[in-house]
């Protein structure tokens, strides 16, 4: 059993918080997916994990136990850098066998782990081959070998396909995933990139300015963000949120969004609690690949054609009106003239109220 | 708000030479300065080569260029090969260099190893530990000569050390003069290990390390599998520069000691000095220093091809 | 104004490779990419056309004239590069005003134009910091304006948002291609991220080892690749590809049971080939009985907007992507059919794309 368990996690540097409170519960052979911008603290995390820095406050917990004072050379877990930090002046087979060796194990132990994990990651023909020079792909593999070998219950990896080339990405991602699922392990990943975060993980944890913002599996992040920032986050592009003005009209509940027009709320338990809430100023969220052109609905959202991108199987279309933009996903092949004027309708089911004020969303526990 | 339009004159149009016609160009422009240089080189060479096989001195009255009258073949190298006092500096350079070359590596190491953590007054230290390398050769052997005599600083200190009271004249005996010239040798350069292995020991990465400590590596097994491993170059090189600078070791001993007691710390170059000045035998001189040339290029070559190698 | 044309250029560097009888005429005013994985000579071409390496063979032209002796300066050229050289001593107001302040171009015009450029970029409030202050995004923008400060004839760029955030990335694409129609001059671009090259590009050249493989608009590389290693670069998830062969007027799968019918109009194909459709083509309808190319699911990829379907089709992996979130469990029996509009067809042996012009008969 590998559980992590992190209390009221803090770090600040000076004046400076890069983490506050953090509390994220990782469960046993998780996939857990650190995801946020540049400086949200993702990395200061993980390196409060693995020891390399010290907690200004809080406790972690690895299966119950406490490690917070416990020294990074003991705590026992794997952990993968981005730029791998291979021992270059040593063969494979050495970088491999290091973490066996630090142990003290008999030789001829050492030899058939060694053995054993090359071949399964295929690394058996280079194993006596210095590990300078070799293609980031392969320098992966040893990183992810090299930690896996001493068998640690708890998997560390920072942004570890940062430098990886695009086309590669993709492979090394099912890779990873899978030798996840092979050893067994909890694994914590930091990235900045919610599609890989969305691929990989079982669940993610989105974090921004060092504070947690949402934690769920990849389709709850999506469908149910919590907040504003969680929902500008996750997807590509992120949901539109649009800003105006709940109003009642013959029982029916709505939002003015000026001169784009007015949208109704057909979804109960939102317009509910934003009745119930009494709130005014909102922010109405959508996601673009909900939204539909449709002309013949006269309650349709009016708004222009400012730029197109035809990325290939989808072509996105930013629109604007007045101050606010949207942005709508479409199939390959949609046209769409610079300027025109496009009636947009919402999924209604798919809409998302949020309180302008605190970025949270309405009608959630 | 639009980008406006800006014009910048653009750099007049110059024909770009392609590499060959600039390498050529390069060598015609710096013929006079190569012939120079060799000229330099080689004729102190050439000359020395020629006089070795003479038994010309200045004392007989003629110019070198004459010294073919006075030719004997290889006696001159017959005597480097056999002369006892010769090789008895020899022998006494290499017990110099075996004692000082590796104490002075081990304690810039050690000192280097220090400086690539943080402690209290840190800057200090630094500037402190450089000077010796500052002070002049000359200046320190008079320094050291001071420091050693029966009435010095030295036995002051070990006077409180050990309660009773010392006087040893430590330039007067043969094996103390040796040692007090090999602590001498080392107090001033042990520095320049310290700065390039310290250099080198900045230069291995961070990350390494801190991933070495994850896999269970203690403070020496970082050192021994990860640090010296990539030290190892730099660590040839800083051997190699004091080595041969040691071989050629001079005047801080020759202010000490001048060579003495005796002949008892004679050292090859105080010996090429005292048959050069005093007894004037310039051809038997310039035997040896080819002989030492041949010597220190089969020590440096080697070094540097590894060098060369490290990429 | 700059018309770039490079015309039968070769380089080698001793025994490798880097570009390889490269001909290609980049329009005026266009924003043109060069993509390709590592090494497949992107980096070359952009430095042959600055001027910091002379081509072995042929000749580069700008606006007609040939510039193959000319130096990079003279060239009338402006250059981000991948490692952004920003000078570390200089703010970034300072970085900025460089180009212009060194030809001696008059303050008020330097001002001006500075400032609309931070401006476009989102750099306005971190004008007085220094590099070292900066954060990476931060100082990849303040090297791109450096390099639009200049009026240049034509603007290089050597990957230049790769270090930004996914976030920022998809922003900053935007906001150069506003930036580039807006100031009208060629751009040269070179990038490894598709979806980037696809967004920002008027046309683009795909690379493979130093030689190009074709060049078009983004859309019709995506569309219609001419080959079987374009088919396999453009697109993520990237193409399906089943061996076959055809058997009057039917192709035939290697090793499944699964045919379709394709018109003999297709001209000369040779037998071995390959059918090619991209995850996004392919429908897939449950229970796999039917007419189409049967599997079961291996696993299913919720991507929120998408969802990837990975089935095992005999021995092969074939991916579909659905819209939305449509649920199926491990195993669960599947077809796929993929329509006759979007299916194209690889010779095997030199990676052709064959019955280009051939009209593939509807299936039913």
């Amino acid at each position: 059993m590998a559980t992590i368990s992190l209390q009221r996690l803090s770090k600040h540097f000076g004046t400076f918080s890069a983490l506050h409170e953090l509390d994220l519960q990782v469960r046993d052979q998780e996939f857990m997916a650190l995801l946020g911008p540049s400086g949200c603290g993702k990395s200061t995390t993980m390196n409060l994990v693995a020891g390399g820095i010290d907690a200004s406050a809080g406790k972690i917990l690895f299966d119950g136990r406490d490690v917070t004072d416990v020294a990074m050379g003991r705590r026992g877990v794997g952990f993968v850098f981005q730029n791998y930090a291979i021992f270059t002046h040593m063969s494979v087979r050495d970088n491999l066998s290091f973490g066996l060796r630090m142990r003290r194990l008999h030789r001829t132990e050492v030899d058939r782990r060694v053995s054993a994990m090359a071949d399964l990651l295929q690394l058996g023909p280079l194993l006596d081959q210095r590990a300078s020079g070799l293609s980031v792909n392969i320098l992966q593999r040893i990183a992810i070998g090299r930690s896996a070998i001493v068998e640690p219950a708890i998997f560390l990896l920072d942004e570890p396909l940062s430098n990886v080339d695009a086309a590669f990405r993709a492979i090394m991602r099912t890779e990873l995933k899978s030798l996840q699922r092979q050893f067994k392990q909890t694994m914590i990943y930091v990235t900045h990139d919610q599609l890989e975060a969305m691929t990989m993980a079982d669940r993610i944890a989105v974090m921004d300015g060092g504070v947690l913002q949402q934690v769920g599996t990849p389709l709850e992040v999506y469908n149910e963000p919590r907040n504003v920032f969680v929902a500008g986050f996750i997807g590509s592009p992120g949901m539109n949120l649009l800003e105006g003005r709940l109003y009642e009209e013959g029982g029916a509940i709505g939002v003015d969004l000026g001169v784009i027009g007015r949208q109704r709320l057909t979804e109960g338990k939102q317009a509910a609690a934003a009745r119930r809430a009494g709130l005014a100023d909102v922010l109405l969220g959508f996601r673009p690949e909900d939204i539909t052109v449709d002309a013949g609905n006269p309650g349709a959202l009016k708004m222009a054609v400012s730029f197109v991108e035809r990325i290939g199987h989808r072509v996105v279309v930013h629109l604007d009106a007045g101050a606010q933009q949207v942005k709508m996903v479409a199939r390959n092949g949609f046209a769409a003239t610079l300027g025109a004027a496009l009636p947009l309708h919402p999924q209604a089911d798919r809409m998302r109220l949020f309180d302008k004020a605190s970025g949270l969303a309405i009608g959630v526990e | 708000m639009s980008v406006e339009a800006v014009k910048a004159p653009i750099a007049p149009v110059v024909v770009q030479a392609g590499d060959a016609e600039i390498r050529r160009l390069g060598l015609r422009l710096t013929l006079p300065a190569q012939l120079l240089l060799a000229f330099i080189v080689l004729f102190p060479l050439v000359m020395e080569l020629y006089i070795s096989f003479t038994d010309w001195t200045p004392l007989v009255g003629k110019n070198w260029v004459w010294a073919y009258r006075y030719w004997n073949d290889f006696d001159n190298y017959v005597e480097v090969l056999t002369n006892a006092r010769l090789w008895g500096s020899i022998v006494r350079t290499f017990v110099v260099m075996i004692v000082c070359v590796p104490t002075e590596l081990l304690l810039g190491l050690g000192i280097a190893l220090l400086f690539t953590g943080d402690f209290f007054g840190k800057r200090f230290f630094y500037s402190i530990l450089l000077m010796p390398m500052m002070v002049v050769p000359a200046v320190a052997g008079y320094m050291f000569f001071m420091l050693f005599q029966s009435g010095g600083p030295v036995n002051a200190i070990l006077s409180a050390l050990t309660g009773s009271q010392v006087a040893i004249a430590w330039l007067s005996h043969a094996n103390l003069a040796l040692a007090a010239v090999m602590i001498a040798d080392i107090w001033q350069w042990t520095p320049l290990m310290f700065l390039i292995l310290l250099a080198g020991l900045l230069g291995v990465p961070e990350d390494q390390l801190q991933m070495a400590t994850l896999l269970g590596a203690g403070r020496w097994a970082r050192l021994r599998h990860i640090v010296l491993p990539r030290i190892s170059r730099i660590l040839v090189i800083a051997v190699a520069i004091r080595t041969i600078e040691i071989f050629k070791i001079f005047d801080t001993l020759y202010i000490m000691t001048s060579g003495g007691p005796g002949d008892s710390t004679e050292t090859i170059s105080v010996y090429i000095y005292k048959v050069t000045m005093q007894d004037l035998e310039w051809s038997y001189v310039a035997t040896i220093a080819l002989f030492i040339l041949v010597v220190l290029s089969a020590v440096a070559i080697p070094a540097i091809k590894r060098f060369g190698a490290a990429r | 104004m700059a018309r770039i044309e490079l015309d039968h250029v070769s380089k080698r560097y001793g025994d490798v490779v880097g570009v390889r009888d490269v001909t290609v005429t980049i329009e005026d005013n266009e924003f043109f990419c060069f993509f390709g994985p590592p090494s497949s000579g992107k980096t070359t071409l952009l430095r042959l056309i600055l001027g910091l390496e002379t081509p072995d063979r042929g000749v580069v032209r700008i606006d007609g004239m040939v510039v193959n002796h000319l130096a990079p300066a003279e060239r009338n050229l402006s250059m981000v590069f991948q490692n952004l050289a920003l000078f570390p001593h200089m703010t970034a107001r300072e970085n900025l005003r460089f180009p212009l302040a060194e030809r001696r171009v008059p303050a008020a015009q330097i001002v001006s134009r500075l400032d609309a450029i931070a401006e476009k970029l989102h750099i306005s409030h971190i004008l007085h910091k220094r590099p070292v202050h900066l954060s990476g995004g931060e100082r990849q923008r303040v090297a791109i304006g450096r390099a639009l400060m200049r009026d240049a004839a034509c603007y290089l760029m050597d990957d230049p948002i790769s270090a930004l955030d996914a976030r920022l990335r998809e922003e900053t694409r935007v906001e150069l291609k506003r930036l580039q129609r807006e100031i009208g001059h060629t751009l040269i671009y070179v990038t490894h991220d598709q979806e980037e090259a696809m967004s920002v590009a008027d046309r683009m050249a795909i690379l493979e080892a130093g030689s190009i493989r074709q060049i078009d608009t983004p859309q019709t590389i995506y569309d219609a690749p001419n080959c079987r290693y374009v088919a396999a670069l453009i697109g993520a998830p990237s193409m399906n590809f089943i061996p076959g062969a055809i058997v009057a007027d039917r192709f035939q799968a290697d090793g499944l049971a699964w045919t379709l019918p394709v018109s003999s109009a297709t001209g000369p194909v040779s037998a071995q080939i390959e059918i090619a459709f991209r995850p996004e083509d392919a429908t897939l309808a449950r229970g796999g009985a039917g007419e189409g190319l049967n599997g079961a699911v291996l696993s299913v990829e919720p991507l929120g907007a998408f969802t990837v379907v990975v089935v095992a089709c005999g021995s092969y992996t074939v991916k579909a992507m659905l819209t939305g979130q449509p649920k199926f469990s491990i195993g669960e029996p599947v077809a796929i059919a993929v329509a006759p509009r979007r299916r194209l067809f690889f010779d095997r042996t030199d990676g052709r794309r064959v019955g280009a012009e051939a009209r593939i008969a509807e299936a039913v």
